[in-house]
């Protein structure tokens, strides 16, 4: 291994500034954010302060963020409908995301201990999806088991999560992101990417070099 | 902001000290500013005594002919594509070398490589059609009746030229990887249902002159110059030919060098070996970088080895028998690396194969294709510490090899292949974990303590955290840039959405990371809960900012004197001094304005009213047509000042007390625009009243600037000095606007924009905040990063492709 090589802060900053960014750029990763995340009315000021072409209809991101409003207020019915008047094919061609989708509903009948609604529920619905796939049958035993524990906070974490407020929005990402798939859009936030490969990167070069961290300049 | 003056930093690696002829240097240097000192894969074969390029070439073809008169052998010196390999068999040792003189021509069916070898030494390197014909797919060369064909008398073939290959467009660093000609279009895989060995579609196509376009494949889609993280001036030689130099005598090279061929008798035993390998090493820049060899003739045993050595590993040994030696040896399918009996690998290879040669900077291994399937990763820590080069080396007489660099398509789809590990790797990044110490960088109100503590013990952020970061880092973005009404909506739209809602916090079992969640409300909470000062004093830095844009100085002058007065008296009143000078620069303006007016109502005969003022408002349009468009396309916390309050010079007209102003008392008007500058006055007013108007503008002007040298007669700071002077000669000119070069760089609304962005940073300065968003910081860190890490030699680096990942699409 060749020794660490060292960066002066000169140096680094030179570089930084040799950096080709531009406002635009930088612009539209905002924009890729407020659209992904679902800020339309921001999205909107934004295209218009900004001077940007908004990348997408502005009206797509409102029907996605009703959608997603719904799946965190545990109205799912609601949302499928919605994401079926949207485009019925993101459903029909998500077999996975649909019984995520129904995976929620049976969540939400236990937590509302709608329990003969529950099973009624999972026997017609669930039970046979679960066997067309081991992934599928797996998480239907994870949610069963909720009813075991009769949604006690003994119930073991990996049962209990399933309740947690992160479940839903889980179900929630997975549908804002067929959503935006089927728009051809994407679905990854730029901006986390960044961070993440900021954090790749520096944890890359640490190895290799002294330099100035972010934060350091 | 992004104003971004010419990049120019690249740093040139000294050269090593015996430096040795300079196009030797050229030929072989890698020229990287980043250099790491101390490491070898950044240097090339400098050390050896070497000759020019010129002179390399000469001798290449010296020495490959001097053998082609001793051996002249179909056996030994076939270089020709599989079919036409066939028919060579069959037609027996007659065929002939391609260079021979052309008296003998037994077909006109040739293949395309052997063709496009001919091309390759009689044409220019940088005519395209040559780059095209080369590439074409079903590139069927007619009757070579007119194709110069290399003689002795011809002049030496130039370097092989071929355009970047295209797997290596997947490379975030491909703008530095060069071939010996500037990259035109790659050639695309070959993509012929078959790969039949004697059945290459070259063959099959009637012969027709290769000059016709038609033959052409299609050209592969180049991205139009996609953004770069790096500059263009550095460039990584990728291996082009075998070297002429560093190959053992018993090989010869051909002329173009893409051919090895072994001469002499055959060797028994281990010690005699015969190896070659590239003039350039293979830059890990790259990420993945591919070559392939077709075995022209596999003599007797096959004791071909296809693979990589460092510089200076023997010639005399089989690459993969020494230490920092990689090879696939064709006699039995073993893989070696620095070892003396091999490892099972893969198939034998033999005459007509093509082998594949691959090194993945990613993961530091090795892979081999042969005739376009992968056989499968081989070797450890391969080009990790050490430069490598292609290498081939053979044992016997009447083995020879022809490499492909990417002068031709290639067998196996390593674009496929590389697109495959590019996706790995970004994978892999966007699985990274993020810590807590992106917080503090995040955070608004970041200072030097938090800075420090970034340090201290990381844990990973939870996923409300790393939207409060994102969240952070947007809100301070519109902020710094002035954009206070997406501002204002994102932040009352975040409290909607970025908090549960209520009804899911009854039902909600207790969750154990409370205290997580809690420091992450509390980071959130910050910037909403001092929403309103923060975004009045956003509200006021772009108001300051649009008056400047707008050429409203006083504006700008009050605004920053009542809200931000330490930021005129920073750096001894620089700032408060560069205002001024815009402002006797905007003076100037106005009164050159008016004095056009004058002049073009006298030359187009109108006497005054409100006719004229019609066609002095044409007059101006396309002055101000121009401005609109750097408006909308340079600064974007203009919009309104663009618009309504005229961008034009004469918005400000006059000053009060500019002669009592000292040097830190501002000059200001109350009222800033006078009625009588807008262009429908003026033309009411008629021509002796413009004349008159002139005259007291540019009074004023002159006036002002006095006071202003008065001012200042005692700053002898050089850009005090310099800026004045400049300011000042504007005067000389009679439209400043029009006189382009430096004056139009002064007093043009780039001018403006540069000095809002400068007051706008002054400001953000003046509050202890940073001059450019967080965000573009965090840009500028992460590719700085990215391409250092690339120029260490980190493969994985060169699949990070930022423009492409987050500026694109």
């Amino acid at each position: 291994m060749a020794p660490k090589q060292s960066i002066r802060k000169e140096e680094w900053g030179r570089r930084l500034h040799d950096v080709q960014v531009t406002k635009n750029d930088l612009n539209r990763l905002i924009m890729d954010y407020l659209v992904i995340e679902g800020y339309k009315s921001a999205a909107e000021e934004f295209s218009q302060e900004a001077n940007l072409a908004p990348p997408v209809d502005f009206e797509s991101i409102e029907s996605r963020m009703v959608i997603r409003e719904a799946l965190q207020r545990g109205d799912i019915e609601d949302a499928i409908t919605r994401v079926n008047d949207l485009n019925p094919e993101i459903l029909d061609t998500n077999p996975a995301l649909y019984f995520h989708l129904q995976q929620q509903k049976l969540i939400e009948y236990i937590r509302h201990g709608r329990i003969t609604e529950a099973l009624q529920f999972a026997q017609s619905e669930l039970a046979p999806r679960g066997e067309e796939s081991p992934e599928f049958l797996s998480e239907l035993e994870r949610t069963m088991a909720l009813l075991a524990f009769d949604c006690s906070p003994s119930a073991p974490a990996g049962i209990s999560e399933l309740l947690s407020p992160a479940q839903r929005m889980k179900t929630a990402g997975e549908v804002n992101a067929a959503i935006l798939e089927s728009l051809s859009q994407g679905k990854e936030v730029k901006l986390v990417g960044l961070l993440k490969l900021l954090s790749w990167g520096e944890q890359m070069l640490e190895e290799k070099a002294e330099f100035p961290r972010i934060g350091q300049m | 902001m992004t104003t971004r003056p010419s990049r120019s930093a690249s740093i040139p690696i000294p050269r090593s000290t015996s430096s040795l002829s300079p196009s030797r240097n050229i030929e072989s240097v890698i020229s990287i500013p980043f250099a790491a000192p101390g490491r070898p894969r950044l240097s090339s074969a400098q050390a050896f005594p070497h000759r020019s390029n010129a002179a390399d070439d000469h001798r290449g073809l010296g020495v490959s002919y001097g053998t082609r008169g001793s051996t002249n052998t179909a056996a030994a010196y076939s270089p020709t594509r599989p079919t036409a390999r066939s028919m060579t068999l069959a037609a027996g040792p007659g065929r002939g070398s391609v260079r021979a003189p052309s008296t003998f021509e037994p077909r006109v069916v040739r293949a395309s490589g052997e063709a496009s070898r001919s091309t390759d030494t009689a044409c220019l390197p940088s005519t395209s059609p040559s780059r095209t014909r080369r590439q074409s797919i079903s590139g069927v060369r007619g009757t070579s009746a007119q194709r110069p064909i290399s003689t002795y008398n011809t002049p030496p073939p130039p370097p092989v030229s071929f355009a970047r290959p295209a797997y290596l467009e997947h490379s975030a660093f491909r703008h530095m990887l060069q071939t010996e000609s500037p990259p035109a279009l790659p050639p695309s895989r070959k993509n012929e249902p078959t790969y039949e060995h004697h059945g290459y579609p070259a063959a099959m196509s009637p012969p027709t002159d290769s000059d016709d376009e038609s033959n052409v494949s299609p050209p592969r889609e180049l991205p139009s110059a996609p953004p770069s993280i790096v500059s263009h001036d550095q460039i990584l030689k990728l291996p082009t030919r075998w070297s002429d130099q560093y190959r053992h005598a018993l090989l010869s090279v051909s002329g173009d060098g893409r051919d090895l061929t072994y001469h002499g008798a055959s060797c028994s035993g281990d010690r005699d070996a015969a190896a070659a390998r590239t003039i350039n090493p293979i830059p890990s820049a790259c990420g993945i970088y591919y070559y392939e060899v077709e075995i022209i003739s596999k003599g007797q045993k096959g004791h071909i080895s296809i693979g990589f050595a460092a510089r200076d590993v023997k010639l005399s040994r089989l690459p993969g028998w020494e230490t920092n030696s990689w090879g696939y040896h064709g006699d039995d399918g073993c893989s070696f690396a620095a070892e003396k009996s091999g490892t099972q690998y893969g198939p034998t290879f033999g005459t007509g194969d093509i082998i594949g040669c691959g090194i993945d900077f990613t993961t530091y291994r090795a892979f081999f294709t042969k005739n376009g399937t992968l056989i499968g990763p081989v070797f450890e820590g391969i080009g990790k510490d050490v430069d490598v080069y292609p290498s081939v080396g053979m044992r016997h007489q009447g083995e020879a090899i022809r490499v492909n660099f990417g002068h031709e398509p290639f067998k196996y789809d390593i674009d496929y292949h590389a697109q495959q590990q590019q996706n790995q790797v970004w994978t892999n990044v966007l699985n990274t974990p993020l810590d807590s110490s992106l917080l503090d960088v995040c955070s608004p109100n970041r200072d030097v303590t938090t800075a420090l503590r970034t340090s201290s013990a990381k844990t990973p952020l939870s996923e409300e955290q790393t939207k409060d970061v994102i969240n952070q880092l947007v809100v301070s973005y519109l902020e710094h840039h002035g954009y206070v009404k997406t501002m204002r909506t994102f932040q009352n739209r975040h409290e909607d959405v970025g908090l549960p809602p209520q009804s899911l916090d009854a039902v909600q079992p207790a969750t154990d990371d409370h205290d997580v969640d809690m420091s992450g409300e509390a980071t959130l909470q910050a910037p909403v809960t001092h929403a309103d000062t923060i975004e009045d004093d956003v509200e006021r830095r772009t108001k300051i900012v649009k008056a400047v844009i707008a050429g409203d100085i006083d504006t700008a002058l009050a605004d920053t004197t009542s809200y931000h007065p330490t930021v005129l008296a920073a750096e001894e009143g620089l700032m408060l001094f560069k205002l001024r000078c815009r402002k006797f620069v905007e003076l100037i303006l106005e009164a050159s304005e008016l004095k056009k007016k004058m002049r073009s109502r006298t030359g187009s005969g109108y006497g005054g009213g409100s006719g004229s003022g019609i066609s002095m408002a044409r007059d101006e349009s396309p002055v101000i047509e121009e401005m609109d468009g750097i408006d909308e396309d340079g600064m974007d916390v203009d919009d309104e000042g663009a618009g309504p309050s005229s961008p034009l010079p004469f918005a400000t007209n006059g000053v009060a007390s500019a002669s009592t102003a000292g040097p830190i008392s501002i000059p200001v008007r109350g009222n800033r625009r006078r009625s009588s500058a807008s262009p429908a006055d003026v033309g009411e007013v008629g021509l002796v009243g413009t004349a008159a108007q002139y005259e007291t503008a540019l009074h004023q002007a002159i006036a002002y600037g006095q006071t202003l040298s008065s001012d200042y007669k005692d700053d002898s700071r050089p850009e005090v000095r310099q800026l004045f002077k400049r300011t000042f000669a504007i005067v000389a000119w009679e439209d400043p606007m029009t006189a382009g070069g430096i004056v139009t760089e002064v007093v043009g609304h780039e001018a403006r924009v540069t000095l809002a962005n400068e007051l706008n940073q002054a400001i953000l300065k003046s509050q202890g905040r940073p001059t450019s968003p967080v965000l573009e910081t965090l840009y500028r860190q992460t590719a700085a990063c990215i391409m250092q890490l690339g120029m260490l030699g980190v493969g994985s680096a060169a699949f990070a492709d930022m423009p492409k990942e987050f500026l694109e699409g």
